[in-house]
Formats: structure tokens, C-alpha cells, sequence
């Protein structure tokens, strides 16, 4: 089936799109706070070397997350 | 200006307190440091086993006021132990470090994301002054801030600041009085900047009703964190819980909402006050990053960069290292030679002195490489290696900021321990406290040079690697591997199911501001000298007791008769104190100790004499060397054999060891395979009280010290035994 939603892991290099909301309420809590928002504009610049993290620009500001915290963004189609 | 009488009576009254607040990368620190100067000290908040920095801060009145630095935290829902400091004093009021007022420091080249703490800190009722940070890099980037609009829009006081130039400190200062001075007269009265929806607004009301908790904000604060907040008793948790569960209030998502409309209210704010320039230009960090945290090359300039660190310390450290050794050598000679020869000057030379050089030998490695790590921490470095290999660590159930304390477990274990607060989750800081002392710390390395000096011949292997350089390197690498190993272990050992993050900011690289750079290097000595060199001290003092005295008049016996010996083999002075020395020594409850104990090391080949020297290295390992010095009659040469390089003193030690036998079955000691045991139970060993009590602390119970202790002992049991079974 067609899934109906990408998350940020999705995202190819230098590929950037909106954020909509979360799927998980813990991380949603902690991403939140450091003004990951919904309506932010994500943009992933690259996987960490052995994988399973994400170096990402959100609005401009660079960070770093894992891909539990990736995944739990839900961003546009 | 000078204050009015009333205003002095009244301010003298009590110390006024003002709280430093901001998010991680705001460049806090970096006010701190400008508005203190050195007039500051780290302080432990009793609770919340966070240490802080408190410093003076001097108004042009001359009336002074205590500044507190509170660790970086992104809101008032912490994540971390470090981030629940904020919430945990300015939810309570009867605290003793309640603020007067807060200074809140934002970046105002992101300041979208900074405001979030700083509403909710406006909704808690405290006067707050918000000071605008790196003005300098906002000019530089095209940034335009209107202060007066956001002040108007917030009710605070506003400021452009730069705490890098120094820009607007002294306004900054101003209006920090003025701000305490307004305070104390008439309090704050403000309309809250987030509504309280009415579910929240019936929570907050039942708490004030049954806690007293007035401000409808803190109220609900205090329901939202009724499980942790060290200061509620325990009648107040389950009132608490029993108002959450009755009103079905979903801690959770109500903190998602309620930021969600902070973040609604205050963006337009921004949005109107600051103009960024139509496009991000692009920096030189997006091309350094392409380079440094690549795929490939990315780790390979991370292990590149360690392998200079590490060189940089072993040879820059050599030179200050024999100068504090010589000083402290001369000195207690000096004192040897112009004082009565009694009980108290051997306390003082032998004990106190020694105890001390122990200590202070050690402050230019752990210096240097604290200066190190805190250039790559300042430098923003650090932040991209958590993120390269947050992946490796959690294997082994450590999270990517364990990188940090490992690193600097190079140095000394203390600091490295204290600095893993900025792990959130329970267990994955857990585990890095536990397997941190497996490094080879700086105290090892004297061990390290002498063993390694005596068993292993300084010869080519494999055409170009020196047999000695390579067991030394063995013996880091054991270290490394033994931590990494525990932590897989205590991953599988170890349950929870606390949420774990890695999420961090990759701040913009920019030179390091050398003012915070050496105010971090000089904690982490600090650190370290009152922490563990107090211990070290404490523990020279009692083992010069115990192997200056023992039961009876044994020790004056041995005196007696080693004077004996030494006159029928015709020894000269020098030598004939070194025998009485060594005769004392076995004849004192050390002696004795390192008797009792032969049977339980005996299977890793060593003798009594050896079980000494563990004895009294237990506490701190590198009075080994001191205690081999004195068993083997080289007291005198002490210096001698912990030097780097080849000395007449160890050739004439390793010939003196050579000639060691068992007591029971006349078979020497000294084999390669005892040396090699000796090493391995070295690296591995926790001999070290100051680590022990830092666990004990950072963990709050002495459980997991002595769990720690018991496991790396019996790790360091085992392995020297088998290198003991296989190699003889």
C-alpha cells in the first residue's frame, strides 16, 4: 500500500520540505522545544557516517537527530 | 548615582540573587564570564546534583549581587538532569537560590527558536531582563533588531549585547539594577503571556488550593513534574498525582500544546522586531562540515585529531611534570635537612609532601588535555563528533555525548564523570559513568613507564615498532575495549524504557573565545585537585601511617637489626638507610597487610611484597612507584625510576627485582609473565577513591560505586590472571 505520508528520513540530500507534525508525543516534546514546529522547513544535509543519524537544517538553524527523531516528523508530500 | 538612604537599608537586607538563564548555545557562558570576571566559584544546589557557577556581580552603586549560571536548558520540561535545574528552582519559591530577578540570554541570530524558556519564565511572575546576544555576528550577517519594539511587545527591559566584544556590558549591568531596584519596590505585575487553557486553569487552581502555590503558571509547573521535584514531600506527590489522575490531565500532550502556542504568540513578535536578510548566505561552516563530518573522511580526522591530542600531552606534559617532581623533591629534602629528625617531619616530607607532588603532577597532563578538549568544544567540533558516532556509542549503550567523557577520561575520571550530565537518559549516562574509569587516566601512566621499563626489553619487533611503545599502546587499547565491552554487557544487564535523545544543535564554528576557554580549563583542574587530589592527600597521609608504624616494637626491631646487617656488609650510608627503610616498611602493618593478602594473589604471580604496593595503591594508583621505590631500597632514588627515559637507578632496580624469589619455593618473581599480569590488573583495576566518590555523588548511593568497583576489580582479578597462567 501507498503510504500517505513521508517522514524526514525520506528526504534525499539537499532536499528540503515542510514539517506538518509528529507521530510520537515524547519526541514530539523535545523537538518542539528546540523550535522544530510544524510549518518549519527541514532541509537534510547528510546521514552520519555509520548511519541511523541525520544532520538537518530546520529553518536555517543545523542539527542533529537520530532516526527515531527523524521519523517522527511528518512532513509534506 | 548614589542611592538613597531607604533604598540602601532595605537592599543591605538580604544578598540579592540574580538567576543567568538561556538555551544551550546561547552563549550564556560567555556573559557570565564578562559580567563576573573571576569573582565566581562552582557551587553545588543541594537536590539536584547539578554543580553551578555562582559569581559577583558589582553595581555602579557599589551594592554587589550573586549571579547564578544556570546550565543550559530549552524549556521548562527538562530532558536532562542538567536542563531540570531551571525547572527545579524556579518552581519554588521557599528555595534559597529563588532569583531576585532573571537575566535571560537569547541569540539573536536565531532568536525564533531562543524565546521559548524566556516566556515561560515571564509567566512565572520574576522580573526578567532579556539581553540579545552576539550582536556582533547579528551586524555581520545583515541581521536588523529593534530592541524597544520587543520590549514594548514583552513588558521587560531589552538589550543588545555581545559577549564576545564586551559590547553593552555596562548598560547590561545598569539595567540590572534598575530592574532589582523597580522589583523590590513594586512586584512585577504582568498579564500572563500564555493563556492557561481551562483545564490547565482547573489543575493550577486545585493545586494552589491544596499546595498554596499561588502563581497559576508555577501551580501548574508543579503538576506537571509532581513525580521529580526534590523539593515536594511526598503527602504533596500524591496530592498531586491524586489531582492529575481526578482531572485526567495529560501531562504529555498538554506540554506540546502549550509550546506550540508559545511558539504561535511569540514568532510574529520576532518576526516584526528582527529583519533578516532576503537570503541565508551561505558560510564557511556548510563547507567545513562537508569535509568534516563526510561519510569517509570524517572519522578518519576525528581519529587524526586524538592521535594528536594525545602525542601533544605526552610531550608537552614531560617538562612541568619533572619540574613540579624536582621542586617538591628539593623542598622536602630541605626540610629533611633543617628540621629535627621526627614522627612529624616524616609526616610532613613523606606524607603531606609526597601526597601533594602526587597530586600536582598530574595538573599540567589533565590541564593540557582539558585545554584541548574545551578548544573542540568551543570551537563547535564536539557537537559534530556526538552526531558521527551517536550510532557507535548506543551499541554499546552509551549515547553520542559518552564521546565527550571518554575522551576526557584520558585525563582524570572526576571531571570526565561530572561531564556526563548533558546525557539525558538514565541508563545511557549510567553506563558511561560505569565504564569510564577504564581509560587510561593519567595516573596509570607512571605505572605504566616503570612496569613497562623493568619487564619489557626496549627492542625492534616487525622491523620498525619499539616492544615498549607497543605494550603501552596495548595497555590503552585494553582500556578502550574493556569499556567498550562493559557497556554492551550492562546494555543487555541494564532495562528502561526512558526515552533517549540525541537531537542536538550544531552551532555555527567560530573561533573560540579564549576568556571561557581557560575559565573551563581552570574548573576542571580545580576540579580534579579538590576533588580528587583531596582524597589522594587524605589517603598519603594514612598509608604513610601505616608503613611507618606497626604493632609492638617490631618496626624499631627491624630498625635495629637492618642497622646490624648493613654494618657487617659494610654498606655506606646512603645504603644503609635504604635497608632500614625497606626493613621498616616490611615490618609495619603495611608489611603485615601485604602478608595476609599473599595467598589471594598469589595466582597472578605476585608476591608479598607486590601485595604491598596494591595495598597502598588501592586508594589512588600512582603511589605504586613510591611503594616499589621503598621495597626495593631505592627510596632515595624515587625520582629516578618514575623518569621517562633510561636512569642508573632503574638498571640498578631491575637488577635488585631480578633477584626476588618466592618465599616458599625460591623461584623468582620478576618474570615477564608477573610484569604483564601486574599491567593488565593495573589498566583495569578501580583504584581510585576520588572516582569512586564522584560516582557515588553523580548516582546519588554508593551502590553503584561499590557495584563498580566489585565488577573492574574482579575484571582486573581475572584478566591478570589469565595473562599470568598463559604467559608463565
Amino acid at each position: 500500500m501507498q503510504r500517505r505520508y513521508r517522514t524526514v528520513p525520506d528526504l534525499k540530500s539537499h532536499e528540503s520540505a515542510q514539517a506538518i507534525s509528529f507521530e510520537n508525543p515524547v519526541l514530539a516534546c523535545k523537538l518542539t522545544s528546540m523550535g522544530v514546529l510544524p510549518g518549519a522547513r527541514i532541509e537534510m544535509v547528510r546521514q552520519s557516517p555509520f548511519g541511523n543519524a541525520y544532520y538537518v537544517k530546520v529553518d536555517g538553524v543545523r542539527m542533529a537527530l537520530r532516526w527515531e527523531e527523524a521519523a517522527s516528523i511528518l512532513i509534506e508530500v | 548615582m548614589t542611592p538613597s538612604t531607604a533604598q540602601t537599608t532595605d537592599t543591605v537586607r538580604k544578598t540579592l540573587h540574580l538567576a543567568l538563564v538561556g538555551n544551550p548555545n546561547s552563549g550564556k557562558s560567555t556573559v557570565f564570564n564578562q559580567l563576573t570576571g573571576l569573582r565566581q566559584k562552582t557551587g553545588n544546589f543541594p537536590g539536584v546534583t547539578v554543580d553551578v557557577k555562582e559569581g559577583r556581580l558589582r553595581f555602579p552603586s557599589g551594592q554587589e549581587a550573586a549571579l547564578t549560571d544556570y546550565p543550559g536548558a530549552y524549556s521548562l520540561y527538562p530532558n536532562s538532569s542538567d536542563e531540570k535545574m531551571a525547572a527545579a528552582v524556579l518552581t519554588n519559591p521557599r528555595d534559597a537560590h529563588y532569583p531576585d530577578a532573571v537575566l535571560y540570554v537569547a541569540d539573536v541570530t536565531h532568536l525564533e527558536k531562543h524565546l521559548l524558556l524566556f516566556t515561560q519564565i515571564l509567566d512565572l511572575g520574576l522580573p526578567v531582563l532579556l539581553a540579545l546576544n552576539m550582536a556582533d555576528s547579528a551586524a555581520a550577517q545583515g541581521i536588523k533588531v529593534n530592541p524597544a519594539k520587543l520590549s514594548e511587545r514583552f513588558g521587560v527591559p531589552v538589550l543588545l549585547v555581545s559577549g564576545r566584544t564586551g559590547e553593552g556590558m555596562q548598560r547590561l549591568i545598569g539595567e540590572l539594577e534598575k530592574l532589582l531596584r523597580a522589583s523590590l519596590l513594586t512586584p512585577a505585575e504582568r498579564k500572563p503571556f500564555y493563556a492557561l487553557t481551562e483545564l490547565e486553569k482547573q489543575v493550577a487552581e486545585a493545586v494552589r488550593h491544596n499546595l498554596g502555590v499561588t502563581n497559576p503558571y508555577q501551580a501548574l509547573l508543579v503538576a506537571h513534574h509532581n513525580a521529580w521535584l526534590p523539593f515536594l514531600r511526598p503527602a504533596d506527590r500524591e496530592t498531586l498525582a491524586a489531582i492529575v489522575q481526578t482531572k485526567n490531565f495529560q501531562s504529555l500532550r498538554t506540554q506540546v500544546d502549550e509550546t506550540l502556542d508559545r511558539f504561535d504568540r511569540f514568532t510574529p513578535i520576532v518576526q516584526e522586531a528582527v529583519q533578516h536578510p532576503p537570503t541565508f548566505p551561505s558560510t564557511p561552516t556548510d563547507k567545513l562540515d562537508e569535509v568534516l563530518t563526510h561519510r569517509v573522511a570524517g572519522p578518519i580526522i576525528f581519529f587524526g585529531v586524538m592521535l594528536l591530542i594525545f602525542q601533544a600531552i605526552f610531550d608537552w606534559s614531560d617538562y612541568p611534570m619533572s619540574w613540579i617532581e624536582h621542586g617538591f623533591g628539593s623542598l622536602s629534602d630541605w626540610l629533611k635537612a633543617v628540621m629535627p629528625a621526627t614522627w612529624f617531619t616524616d609526616l610532613l616530607t613523606d606524607g603531606i609532601l609526597a601526597g601533594l607532588s602526587g597530586i600536582l603532577v598530574f595538573v599540567p597532563q589533565i590541564a593540557l588535555l582539558f585545554l584541548l578538549v574545551t578548544i573542540l568544544e568551543e570551537v563547535g567540533y564536539m557537537a559534530r563528533v556526538v552526531f558521527m558516532f551517536d550510532k557507535t556509542m548506543r551499541r554499546f549503550g552509551m549515547n553520542g555525548r559518552s564521546v565527550v567523557a571518554l575522551i576526557s577520561g584520558g585525563a582524570c575520571a572526576v571531571p570526565a564523570i561530572m561531564s556526563t550530565r548533558t546525557i539525558g537518559n538514565w541508563q545511557e549516562r549510567l553506563i558511561t559513568i560505569f565504564v569510564t574509569p577504564f581509560i587510561s587516566c593519567s595516573a596509570r601512566i607512571p605505572v605504566y613507564l616503570v612496569l613497562i621499563g623493568l619487564a619489557v626489553p626496549a627492542v625492534t619487533v616487525w622491523g620498525i615498532f619499539n616492544a615498549q611503545t607497543l605494550v603501552f599502546g596495548g595497555l590503552y587499547a585494553l582500556g578502550v575495549v574493556a569499556a567498550f565491552l562493559s557497556g554492551w554487557v550492562l546494555k543487555k544487564v541494564l532495562r528502561t524504557r526512558e526515552p533517549s535523545y540525541l537531537a542536538i544543535e550544531l552551532p555555527v564554528y567560530r573561533m573560540p573565545h579564549w576568556k571561557n576557554v581557560w575559565h573551563t580549563v581552570w574548573e576542571k583542574v580545580l576540579a580534579f585537585v579538590l576533588g580528587a587530589g583531596k582524597i589522594i592527600l587524605y589517603v598519603s597521609i594514612l598509608l604513610w601511617g601505616l608503613s611507618r608504624f606497626g604493632p609492638g616494637n617490631d618496626i624499631s626491631n627491624a630498625a635495629v637489626s637492618a642497622k646490624q646487617e648493613a654494618v657487617g656488609q659494610n654498606l655506606n650510608e646512603e645504603e644503609t638507610e635504604d635497608l632500614m627503610a625497606q626493613r621498616r616498611l616490611e615490618a609495619s602493618y603495611a608489611g603485615q597487610m601485604g602478608r595476609a593478602i599473599e595467598p589471594a594473589i598469589r595466582p597472578l604471580g605476585y608476591d608479598w611484597k607486590i601485595g604491598i604496593a596494591l595495598l597502598t595503591s588501592f586508594a589512588a594508583r600512582e603511589v605504586f612507584t613510591g611503594t616499589l621505590a621503598v621495597l626495593y631500597q631505592m627510596g632515595s632514588a624515587e625520582g629516578d625510576i618514575t623518569a621517562r627515559q633510561e636512569t642508573k637507578a632503574k638498571a640498578t632496580l631491575r637488577a635488585t627485582m631480578k633477584k626476588e624469589t618466592f618465599r616458599d619455593n625460591g623461584r623468582p618473581v620478576y618474570t615477564m609473565a608477573t610484569a604483564l599480569s601486574l599491567l593488565v590488573f593495573y589498566a583495569l583495576a578501580m583504584q581510585c577513591m576520588s572516582t569512586l566518590a564522584v560516582v557515588s555523588r553523580e548516582t546519588g548511593s554508593w551502590k553503584w560505586a561499590l557495584w563498580q568497583f566489585l565488577f573492574m576489580s574482579g575484571l582486573a582479578y581475572l584478566g591478570a590472571w589469565a595473562v599470568y597462567q598463559i604467559f608463565s
